[in-house]
């Protein structure tokens, strides 16, 4: 029983897909405001541990506590609500919607706009086109936020690919979220965008307030921003510790670069 | 990089006086249309603004949030028999009835959409398909319901007013078949719409964003089935007589056809389908009485093929255009619609 | 009683065990339930009529007749329609199957629409044995046979030739299949060609106890699709499981409980079993991965 409250934690999580145990025993604990990164080789269960956080698999047995509460067996919409968002390895946009309904479509837990008000609204004073009006200020800033403004009114499946994992992003954002995942979000960027990248987490982290938990597989933009990493392997821990701690540590320099 | 001067714009119906000057052109055109038309064109504007209703309906749940539908007929069904009998043996008012009858529809829209959470592809196919077959199966047998002989609909009126003829029906539907029209736009631009689109998008990314699959999914077969409900209580007016058989399983796959024709995921291409297919269909249904096609085709079926079968030449119509839209062109009339308006925006380049 | 309903149910599961496994054959290559698979037997049945009746040749050279037909149909749809599609997503394909539905459902009731026909059959439909309590005519037997007999070719072709090994590794994994130097192509209609004729089997055995005309197969064809995802889509034992278990349940509901809504129990026990097991009663479910 921690004894202090805990913004999030994770113990003992286990989960096996037909006998193959894809996470095994992993555990860890992210302060809250900080920034938290999972590392290892592909396949080594970093996406499985974000399914499992967000709802979409069900874990075999450990617990998921956030704000004081084990969210294993909530639904991925009543996670999502109680303040995780979520960017996709492979990106999951909304590809026939432009940027900015995607990013509407974060704002999704804060409208109110219902069938009937939304079918009827007529003028700007309705209650629906109302409600619009005010998360598409909040969206707004948001766009300005990440530079988006040349991909406001474009359909997003066409766009470059860093610039939809920035709208990943931006749609994350949109939530307001008080624990973030980003899965791989400097994949298939240039070293510039990745300076970009690096600067707007940094952002987030201090300026908005949100805990970052991260997953990469560019050391260099890891090693510049995590407060905390934990390496794993084969679905099972490694070590967990500093960045400085970890970039040491034998078992990783193994599992990254092969044994010598 | 263009600059928004007001947040407004982006959802609302009108946004330059070009738009509302055509707006209003179309709405004044529509009240004049039936004083000037002869009234089989009366009958077949009707015809069109319902199944502009059921088309929109359907796009909601197929083009919007990417659920397939094989049994719409069935919610047809149940709007025209709903209002019906909630007339006959209940004696309710019209306008009550009719909404009676859609929210009936709604609500086994609302149960169908209950398998369908789990349900994707081939298996939501046969599920949606079997209701709409179950559902004129215990009709037709079901003596309430007038069996396999049918019901005919009671006198129509709205109030006071007694509405006989097609022009007054026309008045009637063609109101309602625009204001579901503009409703389902409007929804369509606002928080539930952008839900339905994200689910057909990406329904992980959907539910880890908040949206509620189970909530939203049901929502929109029920919305879309109220849609066809409504439709469907109309239809019973027009025709002035229904029977099981005017909702069979050919019929829902005539809907997915408007849908498929007008445009996936498009409220104007919804209702160019629907006005452009029951054109069709009520033109094929008298394939012999065009000029000059008519005759070669009757010369044709006595030699080759077979002259009381003629009118099936519709079907053959409408599975080519829905096989060729689909692999050619898959925004339908939509996508035509768009390129020509580009093509004249651009021209002469 | 009871016996008599298994039986005769056994005779129209085995009807439904064909156009399952027609529409299982297709489905496992190219990913969407045939809905003109239907049509497709109906106009191949009345193709067999045509040469049998109108143009008197023998039963053999028409039932051989029909069969090619359906084979040509079936290579046809798939390479001029299917193989163009644009975007081939799961809803698109479905769209083009059911327009080639309404295209042949079309051209069967322009030329054969007017008036019910009857196809001559050799085996008879009133000749029965008596099996005690129950009796079991001798078409019925034929159905049946055949029936298990077209199945027992297919189990050996999937099994030990060279074809039917190409064609099972091409539904796991078309590009795989492709790199190992199948042409992945040929084998797509090859695909069509075989599903096409086992529909046109079930179509002809069909057709004496029915009458001939354009809507012979719209029962069936829903029939064997609710048997083939109540046995799962992609399991060709499944679906033939499926196709029997559907055609005795049926018949026994339709005896004892219900005649009236004999042909509603079907779809009901499909929604039934999908709300349990979304992927059927014996195939693996699948997850999807993000």
């Amino acid at each position: 029983m921690p004894t202090t409250y805990q913004f999030f934690n994770i113990e003992n999580l286990s989960i096996s897909f037909g006998g193959l145990m894809a996470v095994d025993k992993v555990g860890f604990v992210v302060e809250q405001g900080s920034i938290f990164s999972i590392i290892g080789p592909n396949g080594a269960g970093k996406t499985t541990i974000f399914n499992c956080i967000s709802g979409l698999y069900r874990p075999d047995s450990g617990k998921i506590n956030f704000s004081g509460e084990d969210i294993i067996g909530l639904k991925p919409h009543t996670i999502a609500r109680l303040g995780i968002a979520r960017t996709f390895q492979n990106i999951e946009l909304f590809s026939r919607m432009t940027t900015m309904e995607n990013l509407m479509l974060g704002r999704h837990i804060h409208m109110k706009t219902g069938i009937w008000s939304g079918a009827t609204f007529y003028r700007r004073g309705s209650r629906a086109a109302q409600d619009e009006i005010k998360h598409r200020e909040h969206v707004e800033e948001i766009i300005d936020l990440l530079d988006l403004q040349a991909a406001r009114n474009q359909f997003v499946g066409g766009l470059p690919y860093g610039t939809q994992k920035l709208i990943e992003l931006g749609r994350a954002l949109a939530l307001e979220p008080k624990l973030l995942l980003l899965d791989e979000p400097s994949a298939g960027m240039n070293s510039e965008e990745k300076q970009d990248l690096i600067f707007w987490i940094k952002d987030i982290q201090d300026e908005l307030g949100v805990t970052i938990l991260l997953i990469e597989h560019d050391m260099k933009l890891i090693m510049d921003i995590s407060d905390r990493i934990l390496a794993i392997n084969f679905g099972k821990p490694i070590m967990e510790g500093t960045p400085a701690e970890v970039q040491k540590h034998p078992e990783v320099l193994k599992a990254y670069l092969g044994e010598d | 990089m263009d600059m928004k001067r007001d947040y407004y714009e982006d959802i609302q119906l009108l946004d330059s006086r070009i738009l509302w000057f055509w707006f209003i052109m179309l709405v004044a055109s529509l009240a004049i249309f039936p004083f000037l038309a002869p009234n089989y064109y009366i009958y077949m504007a009707n015809y069109m603004a319902i199944h502009v209703i059921v088309t929109v309906g359907l796009n909601i749940l197929v083009g919007y949030t990417g659920q397939i539908s094989l049994g719409h007929a069935g919610f047809f069904a149940i709007g025209a028999y709903g209002t019906v009998l909630s007339m006959t043996a209940l004696h309710l008012p019209f306008p009550i009835a009719l909404l009676a009858g859609a929210f009936i529809a709604a609500f086994f829209g609302f149960i169908l959409g209950l398998p369908a959470l789990r349900l994707e592809g081939p298996y939501l196919a046969i599920a949606t398909l079997g209701f709409g077959m179950a559902i004129t199966q215990v009709i037709g047998r079901w003596q309430v319901f007038g069996g396999r002989m049918g019901i005919e609909a009671p006198d129509l009126s709205i109030g006071s007013y007694i509405l006989e003829s097609d022009r007054q029906l026309y008045f009637l539907i063609v109101t309602v078949a625009f204001l579901l029209t503009l409703a389902a736009r409007n929804l369509m631009k606002t928080r539930v719409g952008r839900a339905f689109i994200a689910i057909r998008d990406s329904d992980i990314a959907a539910e880890t964003m908040g949206v509620n699959l189970t909530f939203y999914k049901t929502l929109a077969f029920a919305v879309s089935a109220f849609y066809a409900g409504i439709a469907g209580g109309l239809m019973a007016f027009l025709l002035g007589f229904i029977n099981p058989s005017s909702f069979n399983f050919i019929l829902s796959i005539y809907f997915l056809a408007f849908v498929i024709v007008g445009g996936l995921g498009s409220i104007f291409g919804s209702i160019m389908g629907g006005v452009f297919m029951t054109w069709l269909m009520l033109t094929l249904d008298k394939v012999q009485e065009l000029p000059y096609l008519g005759s070669i085709l009757i010369t044709f079926s006595e030699r080759w093929m077979n002259l009381t079968g003629l009118p099936n030449i519709a079907s053959i119509i409408f599975g080519l255009i829905v096989v060729l839209l689909v692999v050619f062109e898959p925004l339908g009339l939509y996508g035509f619609w768009i390129r020509t308006k580009i093509y004249w925006k651009t021209w002469p380049f | 009683m009871f016996l008599q309903l298994v039986i005769s149910g056994i005779s129209f599961g085995s009807l439904y065990a064909l156009v399952a496994l027609a529409m299982v054959i297709i489905y496992k290559t190219s990913e969407v339930p045939n809905f003109g698979q239907g049509e497709m037997s109906m106009l191949s049945t009345f193709v067999a009529y045509a040469l049998l009746v109108t143009h008197s040749h023998s039963f053999i050279f028409s039932f051989i007749g029909a069969l090619l037909f359906a084979a040509a149909l079936g290579i046809f749809l798939e390479f001029v329609f299917l193989r163009r599609a644009k975007d081939p997503n799961i809803l698109s394909l479905i769209l083009i199957t059911l327009g080639f539905q309404m295209m042949l459902y079309g051209l069967a009731s322009w030329k054969w629409g007017a008036d019910q026909r009857d196809l001559p059959f050799p085996v008879s439909d009133f000749d029965v044995i008596n099996l005690g309590t129950a009796v079991i005519s001798y078409l019925n037997i034929a159905t049946i046979l055949i029936t298990l007999v077209l199945m027992f070719m297919l189990f050996l072709f999937f099994k030990y030739t060279k074809v039917g090994i190409a064609m099972k590794a091409t539904q796991q994994n078309v590009m795989a299949a492709r790199i190992n130097g199948i042409r992945t192509n040929r084998i797509l209609s090859l695909t069509w060609a075989m599903s096409s004729m086992i529909g046109a089997v079930a179509g002809i055995l069909l057709a004496p106890i029915a009458t001939l005309d354009p809507n012979l197969m719209l029962d069936p064809l829903l029939k064997g699709f609710a048997a083939a995802v109540l046995g799962g889509m992609t399991t060709l034992v499944g679906a033939a499981l499926g196709g029997y278990m559907l055609g005795v349940i049926e018949n026994l509901f339709g005896g004892y409980i219900s005649l009236e809504f004999k042909s509603v129990v079907a779809f009901g026990i499909i929604v039934l079993v999908l709300c349990f097991k979304p992927s059927g009663l014996f195939a693996k479910h699948y997850v999807r991965k993000v």
